[in-house]
């Protein structure tokens, strides 16, 4: 199987560190995306369509990242794309919104179990940020709990104190408790009772470098009857899960109701929009913080949004999703022991994380990732992957023929 | 905001240090300690002493509380000590009156021999080998400056505090190599690649190590280049890293 080269984008990496921090900052960069060795990654796009990117070098990859979630449906799906440039040529953004706005929102509405209304922002940081104002306007409450190691963007709150730029009252109000335990909820209810706003947690923890968890049975309900009982408020950061577990919400998927949820990512297939939706006691709330932004409200992305959710609704597409998953990541585990490796999926099959078990050290892992990707398939070492509807079978075989060749590079050198 | 107790930790254990590395490298150090049998210890509070043993042109360095020493030099307090090494006041010697010559004489002559490498001035980069001696003592300081931070500054000790046991290899190739070993939150540096790590962070030459540490390169533009790569445990070099960016606050 012939190995890729980037000679373009690494030229154009050379042209970028000029002019632009990092050369491509944040996480699709090589530093905080992880790209180990370098040498073996792609830097830049030049196209892309359904499942595939074309990198400036013209190698094509199978994108098991979908630009981290948005890609959903396909890259360049025609009818998200069509409604989206329909919508551009009508108006996009404008001095007052378009019937769009009502028309997402009533979908929205109607399609999340828990949401009885929607407040749309930009990105996934937006909304969870706006989720944890609401919830201290509704409370009247400080104090914030998370479970250590979940990720709901960057904002200050969001990050630790020893990060560059964050100081000790951006995070002194941040609680961290471990996933999955309900004792540690409990007694950090009881020490701070009547002081915490909210609870904000992915639905099941799926955070970054760390085999994920999915919750334990009753887990969720007991979480949520203990926020019931002491007036908090329960957040869930759907931007990463949302539309790949369950089209109502991946607190439906669970089994309980949220009081908010955040979605981005898949919400429109790749255009920039993400929601909030809540419960009508907070209604007022959510309408009583003051928060906007310049493009918030353009019509363009809601198009997307509306015939996005519509299709994924139409095709089940968590199923689908859920089911091409369990099919890949069982080839994998197959493939990694035809070798002597021990492949561990964790999480839920539409979005897995994977590891090589044989080594504390990850070397082995990253080693065989930097291999399949020289191949063609764009795995990340250190994150959840995702599903896309656009796979094929044909795509799946592939990529473990790929990921066959991979291991066998690896096992050559470990031998 | 710098601590005093981080600082004092920087000065003994990573510039101190560095006289093991200096007898090595300079020459005219070699020759000021050739006929030399002389252990000198430093015993700042709240940390573990120093012990620098020089014998046959060579020094060597020791954090063990049980080494040897002829000379002790006791400080009252990290401030005291850091005062000390700014030249605002003297030590306290409890032990080796006798021997306070060598400290006066051959130790200062080292020390400021050691300073033209670590504050070298853009004229004397100029000479290669000397730029790169400097690069060599500035890595060392800097690897070993990351440990008491880690230990010491209240930020570090966050940051250290989320980096799980085990060892994390920090190399120049074909230059020094340190390992840095975390437990508990607890950092300590020592000389020497590790091939059982759990993380690795390499830096591709000297030249790039010199401009990353002195700041005249973008650490982030090197790992795009492959100048500056890191593999294994990633969590345990991002918060390392995150102490990294803390060293200029001492160094500077």
């Amino acid at each position: 199987m012939k190995t890729y080269e980037y000679n373009n984008s690494q030229a154009l990496f050379e042209r970028a560190v000029k002019v632009i921090p990092a050369g491509i900052y944040g996480h699709l960069g090589p530093s905080e995306g992880c790209f180990i060795p370098v040498s073996a990654y792609p830097f830049y796009a030049k196209r892309a369509k359904g499942a595939y990117v074309w990198d400036v070098d013209d190698n094509r990859f199978i994108d098991y990242m979908c630009a981290y979630g948005p890609n959903i449906l396909g890259y360049g799906h025609e009818a998200v794309d069509e409604a989206a440039a329909k919508q551009f040529r009508e108006g996009n953004c404008t001095i007052i919104p378009t019937e769009k706005m009502v028309t997402l929102a009533e979908l929205m509405v109607d399609t999340v179990a828990s949401a009885d209304w929607a407040f749309f922002a930009k990105n996934g940081g937006d909304v969870t940020n706006l989720a944890v104002m609401t919830a201290r306007a509704a409370t009247g409450r400080e104090k914030i709990v998370k479970f250590i190691g979940g990720y709901h963007g960057v904002a200050q709150w969001m990050q630790s104190l020893g990060y560059p730029g964050i100081i000790k009252s951006d995070v002194e109000n941040v609680l961290a408790i471990p996933f999955n335990d309900v004792a540690a909820f409990e007694q950090v209810v009881a020490e701070q009772r009547g002081k915490i706003a909210c609870l904000i947690a992915t639905p099941y923890h799926h955070p970054a470098m760390a085999d994920n968890q999915v919750p334990l049975p009753d887990f969720w309900q007991k979480i949520r009857k203990i926020c019931t009982d002491n007036g908090i408020i329960l957040i869930i950061d759907d931007v990463r899960c949302g539309f790949r577990l369950d089209v109502q919400g991946s607190d439906h998927y669970y089994g309980f109701e949220a009081d908010l949820i955040c979605f981005c990512k898949a919400l429109a297939n790749g255009y920039n929009i993400s929601a909030l939706c809540g419960k009508n006691f907070l209604k007022s709330a959510a309408s009583s913080v003051f928060y906007t932004g310049s493009y918030w409200l353009s019509a363009a992305p809601m198009a997307a949004a509306i015939e996005t959710v519509s299709i994924l609704k139409k095709i089940n597409a968590p199923q689908m999703l859920l089911e091409n998953g369990r099919i890949l990541t069982e080839g994998l585990v197959q493939k990694a022991q035809k070798h002597e490796f021990n492949l561990l999926v964790t999480g839920e099959p539409s979005m897995w994380y994977m590891r090589i078990t044989d080594d504390e050290s990850n070397v082995l892992h990253q080693r065989w990732i930097s291999e399949c990707v020289r191949r063609g398939a764009f795995f990340a070492s250190h994150h959840n992957l995702f599903m896309n509807c656009a796979m094929t079978q044909e795509d799946i075989d592939l990529t473990l023929e790929i990921a066959d060749e991979a291991f066998g590079v690896v096992a050559k050198e470990r031998a | 905001m710098v601590s005093q107790t981080a600082l004092a930790a920087i000065n003994l254990h990573s510039i101190l240090r560095n006289m093991e590395d200096l007898c090595d490298l300079d020459e005219r150090a070699k020759q000021l300690i050739q006929n030399h049998k002389k252990a000198i210890r430093f015993c700042v509070p709240q940390m573990p002493p120093l012990t620098l043993s020089f014998e046959n042109g060579k020094c060597k360095a020791s954090d063990e509380a049980g080494a040897h020493c002829d000379i002790r030099l006791k400080f009252t307090s990290p401030t005291h000590f850091n005062q000390m090494v700014s030249g605002e006041k003297n030590p306290i010697p409890t032990k080796g009156f006798t021997s306070l010559g060598f400290l006066k004489k051959e130790f200062m002559a080292l020390s400021q021999i050691l300073e033209t490498y670590l504050k070298p001035t853009e004229e004397g980069l100029k000479d290669r080998i000397f730029a790169e001696k400097s690069t060599i003592l500035t890595a060392y300081t800097a690897f070993f400056a990351l440990s008491q931070i880690g230990n010491y500054d209240e930020l570090g000790k966050l940051s250290a505090g989320r980096i799980e046991d085990g060892a994390i290899c920090i190399d120049v190739t074909q230059g020094p190599a340190v390992t840095i070993r975390v437990k508990e939150g607890h950092m300590h540096t020592e000389k020497g690649f590790c091939k059982e790590a759990k993380a690795f962070m390499n830096f591709a030459d000297i030249q790039v190590a010199e401009g990353i540490l002195r700041g005249t390169l973008d650490s982030y533009a090197c790992i795009g280049k492959g100048l500056l790569s890191v593999k294994g445990k990633i969590p345990m070099i991002d918060n390392l890293n995150k102490i990294l960016s803390l060293v200029p606050v001492y160094l500077a």
